[in-house]
């Protein structure tokens, strides 16, 4: 294996800081990457180099495989770390890395390919009795998937047939919505992955989606316990924890080890997901393998107190996997979105005019984005992650909750309120948690301003600055503004 | 301590006014809206005002642009319009006669044409942002007077996309 000597992090935002932050205590170099969008991003800054790619549409820039070797190359970067979506899934991209002699950071081509795609992954779990939702593979048109879906039963869901995130999925009720659905689900898949594939299977309901987290070396593999990501709007999630309220011991086991057979069997190497949809009875079936870096993955991090990007590297370069310590307690993470959720969580772009992070015990904050900065149409709504660490479910809870209600963030429209509210819902407090919670349930906005606020803002547009105890913008780090809003209002 | 100065202010939010006056004086300020007062201290660090009453204190981080106040008080943020504007209403605002894109992104596929007659929650167009597609649909029965974009265009915030003419009903019956 070729020791990795500097790398370069083919990603933008909040994952490329969060990479940059561990080769920099691995003492390994690294250079960033940007589109023109990008210029003077925050992820500009996470490395020691950075690169410019090309035009903000992702084709042009950071899924531009041609354009990604040639920094590598540039640079003398040794490795690659494609951190999720745009490359890191892409097993074409995989296999240049390695015809250019630079380490792709994630499994082989073929493991990719075997369990990657949707299609193959459900026949690889079903060769292995691994359980799986009845469903077909490939559905060709919508008339086929009508015939399909009948014989199954609805509610049926369509799906990409390679990529996740929830982009192409459907779901589909009765007869008469499935030519719409079909036809907007395959543009969908198409935009998102250049292909238009879709496949259908019966929905589980109610369900709860569950995870496994494993790292693999090509010969074994390793699960550290699994995360709960059933709070989801538009099939994307935005709560994630681990451990799971309503996984027991013994189902772990089963989870784990089933996880643990899919890896084995694609010789799978590096940093997996393996995802489960886990049904009222108890029962789980197999959905499919992230075979990258999730997006959620700092919750696993807090309870087995490991860097999953250092394992990753180092797999990659050659090294053991590392030991399973003993999980504890209980972590939460919410996705902080640039999306207005009291209007359809249409996203939103913008400058950001203030942003001031949570302190606080137990807290870690992954963000893309500082003040002054906007934020982009081209790219993802994700702005940061909050992430509260607890010795149990309701200690992390409350902690979170403190945590949303210090952060300030001003300029564009964000899901923090909602958030908010949906950490202090019964449903969240009692473990009630389901992929349809969010959908099936209102979420009101605030029905008035605070006098509070309304005082604060006649006070910016009235008062002179002068007046009032005005202190100096230049105050901006002072250690009593870093506290935070801890107001008992 | 300083002089007194007590100034009017109204706001819109969500749609309708707040009306209120602002009173300060020294390191005071009231606030007083439907005969109701919020007599505070207050201490401001840049953005941020420190809001200390009887009751307890709060902290809201402020930033004024020439439109919007927006201000963030226990993680919520309320985006309040400068009413002494002559607007009805956001940027992205949509009346029942004209469709603006709600957001910055691409027309993915128009479905209506001009001259087409619509029924209410009839899919006009479909418009992409952040990989997310977003369906635009009819407020009401109408027709459709001019579509001012096509599949493939960029669109902004705000941006008018479809213009519609109400349907002059007659008299509804029994039906």
């Amino acid at each position: 294996m070729t020791p990795i000597t500097k790398v370069l992090v083919a990603n933008r935002g909040e994952i490329a800081i969060r990479i940059c932050r561990t080769l920099r205590t691995m003492g390994i170099p690294s250079v960033v990457v940007f589109s023109e969008a990008d210029r003077g991003a925050p992820h500009t800054k996470a490395g020691d180099e950075a690169v410019l790619l090309g035009a903000a549409e992702p084709a042009q820039s950071y899924l531009n495989v041609d354009r990604i070797l040639g920094a590598a190359r540039a640079t003398g970067a040794s490795a690659i770390h494609p951190g999720y979506g745009f490359v890191a899934e892409n097993a074409a991209f995989a296999r240049a890395c390695a015809a250019a002699g630079v380490t792709f950071i994630g499994p082989s081509p073929e493991s990719m390919e075997r369990l990657g795609s949707k299609t193959k992954a459900r026949e690889a779990a079903i060769r292995l009795k691994v359980p799986v939702v009845p469903g077909v593979e490939d559905v060709p048109d919508a008339a086929r998937a009508r015939q399909e879906a009948d014989r199954i039963g609805y509610p049926v869901l369509l799906k990409a047939a390679s990529g996740g995130g929830g982009r192409g999925m459907r779901r589909v009720a009765k007869a008469e919505e499935m030519d719409g659905a079909f036809e907007s689900g395959r543009r969908e898949a198409e935009a998102s992955f250049g292909d238009g594939r879709l496949l259908l299977e019966k929905l589980v309901h109610p369900a709860r989606h569950i995870e496994v987290q494993i790292l693999a070396d090509g010969k074994d593999a390793i699960a550290f316990g699994e995360r709960e990501c059933s709070l989801q709007r538009r099939y994307q999630k935005i709560v994630e924890e681990s451990p799971s309220s309503a996984v027991t011991p013994k189902t772990r086991a089963k989870l784990e080890e089933a996880a643990i057979t899919l890896a084995r069997d694609a010789r799978y190497s590096g940093a997996g997901t393996v995802e489960f949809l886990l049904g009222p009875d108890g029962a789980f079936y197999f959905l499919e393998v992230n075979t990258r870096l999730q997006v959620e993955h700092p919750v696993t991090e807090a309870r087995f107190g490991l860097d999953l990007v250092r394992a990753q590297i180092e797999i990659a370069a050659g090294g053991k996997l590392p030991k399973r310590p003993e999980p504890k307690g209980h972590a939460i993470e919410v996705r902080l979105n640039a999306e207005d959720p009291y209007r359809g969580f249409i996203p939103q772009s913008g400058p950001i005019s203030l942003l001031a992070w949570p302190p606080g015990e137990g807290i870690r904050v992954d963000a893309g984005i500082e003040e002054g900065h906007p934020v982009h149409a081209h790219y993802d709504s994700l702005l940061a992650k909050v992430i509260a660490y607890g010795k149990d479910r309701s200690e992390a809870r409350e902690r979170l909750i403190q945590a949303l209600r210090a952060l300030a963030l001003l300029g564009i429209r964000t899901n923090q309120g909602f958030l908010i509210d949906l950490l202090a819902s019964e449903a969240f407090a009692t473990g009630e948690t389901y992929t349809h919670t969010v959908e099936s349930s209102s979420w009101p906005p605030p029905d008035q301003v605070p006098d509070e606020a309304l005082l604060a803002a006649a006070l910016a547009l009235e008062a002179p600055r002068a007046a009032l105890g005005g202190r100096r913008d230049a105050d901006r780090w002072s250690p009593w503004r870093l506290l935070g809003a801890w107001g008992r209002a | 301590m300083g002089t007194r100065v007590s100034r009017k202010v109204t706001f819109r939010w969500e749609g309708h006014a707040i009306e209120g006056s602002i009173e300060t004086r020294g390191n005071r300020a009231t606030w007083t809206r439907d005969a109701e007062a919020l007599d505070a201290e207050i201490v401001r660090d840049g953005a941020w005002v420190e809001i200390r009453t009887t009751a307890g204190a709060s902290r809201a981080a402020v930033k004024a642009g020439p439109k919007e106040v927006w201000v963030s008080l226990c993680g919520r943020t309320y985006v309040l319009e400068r009413a002494h504007r002559t607007s009805s209403g956001s940027a992205a605002a949509t009346s029942n006669d004209e469709i603006r894109a709600p957001m910055t992104g691409k027309v993915v596929r128009v479905t209506a044409a001009a001259g087409d007659q619509v029924k209410e929650d009839d899919l006009l167009l479909t418009i992409e942002a952040m990989k997310m597609e977003f369906k635009l649909t009819a407020p009401e029965d109408a027709r459709i007077e001019e579509i001012l974009c096509a599949d493939g265009d960029r669109v902004e915030l705000g941006q008018l996309l479809v213009r519609l003419a109400p349907l002059v009903e007659p008299a509804k019956g029994a039906s």
